[in-house]
């Protein structure tokens, strides 16, 4: 029994110097393990945290997908494994330009985010305006942006790009495609919440839209984010008799808004909504009231793909796929795109290099694969992005039209 | 009657059923100030933790309203416990600023917390009265708002019986005038403002679970709203004065209605501020304070 037993010991003794041996060598490559480093920014705490929350879960599942795909290729023909951070800006535009600088100061290469308009706007103030301006000593560093939708916010710096939904585009068209389903809709009265900046901006858009379409507008209710009852707006509604009502307001004052419609038994003969409620939220908070809800979205679960993303998300993620957090899926996508084509090093001592070059890769892109189709990108680094029509339907949403 | 003159009256009843909610978080104010001579600002988060309380009791059990309602009661009783030990028993009474900055940081704390327990999402809350509407006539009355209407007023009921009908009472109203003097008579101090954090509390939990339920939501946007009405109702009835948070609630709600109708959203609260800051240079004890003019 001695002798087999002294071979098991030699053998196990062999085999651990054999797999030291063998891992021997990789050890330096582990220390030479290559990263590309991608920063998200989004409001994770406070009343709007949902919002950063959903973008930051399909941000962890498309790095994670990424990453197990084999990462992404720099120019030197190595892979490189993304490396992210998630930082909060908590819709606050102080903080937002504080944790950008920081990051830039670092060796992150490019930025996802914000969420909020109002801070993406003063954000891109600090960015260099154009590009290589002599005495122009703002921030030379790409922040690619995916959910702050107030229009036209890229025209600031030449650094920063958008792929959120261009809200015009698609309320022109929702309007104009409502008039010819209802011909005899030719009344229009609107609900805005007037104290934020989105749903204040695209009331403007709303009402432009209608008016284009030929819609007499009777005026607009007004009420602010924190406000719980509604009964004098809908009161007004009741008694001009509108036969359409639009609502630009967020989801929990938007429930509140149509559960007094129901209670006052105002029923318009279509009802649209704002972009940014078109998501899980609006169903949790009042899905039977709002029946028949119609909203442009730039996601719906519609191709395989859409449902892909969106069952993993939420599945594995805890987050939703909304209009809003989809484009996080497709800017990581351009990114891997851009990076793997500009000729990114992702040394330490490329950093500055490797922005330009992912700004320039960006700039140059005019047309990428979205979660519904094809995105145009237009000169002013603002996207184009198709949509469809939504219909609040059984407490879930669902495709009314999809003119893609 | 005119369109306007029916309006004008729909919006009157309005104000005095959503002011209902105002007398009730007033109430937690003043009844506060009145025994402790402080101010709790975590008093409308108070209302609104209970409140979530109860809705995950509800979403674990599917309880009827009664048991979310009376979760959301035990639940801020034993929130507004919390916040008396930490914000006031443990402050060092020599820095009055101190209790009044740890229940500001605590409304903050208790708001993040929810917050990040829900994602910051609104969820909807159980509301028996559905979409229902009385017809009183040519005026629509909210079936919720006068259901919030009657428990509060069965709620002051009930504490004023308990203020002056019980030895709790009695020490209360002791302890509220004369602290030093109560504590000789050998009412013991702590006790008694830890029962009335208790107490208002419950009230708060009243008052989050009937505006949780005629919300139909919750959400942590509700907190500073609360936090602000509830201070301005029981200034415009007079701090420590609960006669008057009750007055100073419907009056509230009264003049916002009215405001919103003939000025828009723009001007409510500028005329509500404007009222309040009236109040403060003309009449600073409030309506039925009993320190008017200090």
């Amino acid at each position: 029994m001695t002798h087999p037993r002294r071979h098991l010991v030699s053998i196990l003794v062999l085999a651990a110097f054999a797999s030291a041996l063998a891992w021997f060598p990789a050890a330096p490559a582990l220390g030479q393990e290559r990263t590309v480093k991608i920063a998200g920014l989004g409001a994770m705490s406070g009343v709007i945290r949902g919002f950063g929350i959903n973008s930051k879960a399909v941000f962890d599942m498309t790095v994670d997908e990424l990453n197990k795909a084999g990462g992404i290729k720099l120019a030197d023909g190595s892979k490189a494994r993304i490396v992210t951070t998630f930082v909060d800006e908590r819709c606050n535009a102080e903080e937002g330009i504080s944790v950008v600088r920081k990051l830039a100061s670092e060796d992150w290469l490019v930025v996802i985010g914000p969420t909020c308009s109002n801070v993406a706007e003063p954000l891109f103030g600090i960015l260099q305006q154009k590009v290589g301006a002599a005495g122009d000593s703002g921030l030379q560093f790409p922040i690619f942006t995916d959910t702050a939708i107030k229009p036209g916010l890229a025209k600031i710096s030449e650094w920063a790009f958008r792929n959120v939904p261009h809200e015009p585009t698609m309320y022109n068209h929702l309007f104009k495609w409502l008039k010819e389903k209802h011909p005899d809709v030719r009344t229009m009265a609107g609900g805005v919440e007037s104290d934020f900046a989105h749903s204040n901006s695209n009331a403007g858009t709303m009402e432009a839209a209608a008016k284009a379409a030929g819609l007499e507008l009777l005026g607009w209710e007004k009420w602010l984010l924190t406000d719980t009852e509604f009964s004098t707006q809908v009161g007004k509604w009741r008694r001009s008799k509108p036969d359409l009502i639009a609502i630009s307001s967020h989801p929990f004052t938007l429930c509140g808004t149509l559960r007094e419609m129901k209670r006052q038994g105002v029923k318009p003969k279509v009802l649209v909504g704002l972009t940014s409620s078109a998501t899980l939220e609006t169903m949790v908070g009042c899905g039977p009231e709002a029946e028949g809800l119609i909203i442009p979205t730039g996601f719906a679960p519609v191709t395989p793909e859409a449902k892909r993303v969106a069952k993993v998300v939420t599945e594995r993620y805890k987050g939703n796929v909304d209009i809003h957090s989809a484009a996080v899926f497709e800017n990581l996508q351009v990114l891997k795109r851009v990076i793997e084509t500009s000729g990114v090093e992702a040394k330490p001592g490329t950093v500055a290099q490797d922005r330009r070059r992912i700004r320039d890769g960006l700039a140059k892109i005019k047309e990428f694969d979205g979660l519904l189709g094809k995105v145009k990108r237009l000169d002013d680094r603002e996207s184009q992005k198709p949509y469809v029509f939504a219909v609040a339907k059984t407490s879930d949403w669902a495709v009314l039209h999809d003119p893609r | 009657m005119t369109d306007l003159a029916l309006d004008i009256v729909q919006q009157i009843l309005n104000g005095f059923l959503f002011g209902s909610s105002y007398a009730l978080v007033g109430i937690g104010f003043t009844m506060i100030f009145g025994v402790m001579d402080k101010l709790n600002l975590a008093f409308g988060v108070t209302a609104l933790g209970g409140a979530y309380v109860a809705l995950g009791v509800f979403h674990l059990s599917r309880g009827p309203f009664v048991l979310v309602f009376l979760t959301a009661v035990v639940a801020s009783g034993l929130i507004g416990l919390v916040v008396e030990v930490t914000c006031f028993r443990w402050m060092p009474r020599d820095y009055p600023l101190a209790p009044l900055m740890a229940t500001m940081g605590m409304l903050f704390f208790i708001d993040e917390v929810v917050s990040h327990a829900t994602h910051g999402r609104p969820m909807a809350f159980p509301a028996p009265m559905g979409t229902a509407m009385l017809e009183v006539g040519p005026w629509l009355l909210r079936g919720d708002l006068g259901f919030m209407f009657l428990v509060a007023l069965a709620v002051m009921g009930l504490l004023w019986l308990l203020v002056y009908r019980t030895r709790l009472g009695l020490a209360t109203r002791a302890v509220s005038q004369q602290p030093v003097a109560a504590q000789l008579c050998g009412i013991a101090l702590r006790r008694v403002n830890a029962s009335v954090f208790v107490l208002t509390g419950m009230i708060g939990g009243v008052a989050g679970a009937l505006i949780g339920s005629a919300v139909g939501n919750l959400s942590p946007l509700l907190s500073l709203p609360l936090t602000v009405k509830g201070l301005v109702t029981a200034v415009l009835g007079g701090l420590g004065s609960i006669p008057g948070a009750i007055v100073g609630g419907l009056l509230l709600g009264v003049v916002e209605y009215q405001a919103l109708y003939f000025f828009g959203i723009g001007y409510r609260d500028m005329i509500t501020y404007l009222m309040l800051f009236a109040f403060l240079v003309f009449r600073p004890g409030g309506l039925l304070g009993q320190r008017a003019g200090g």
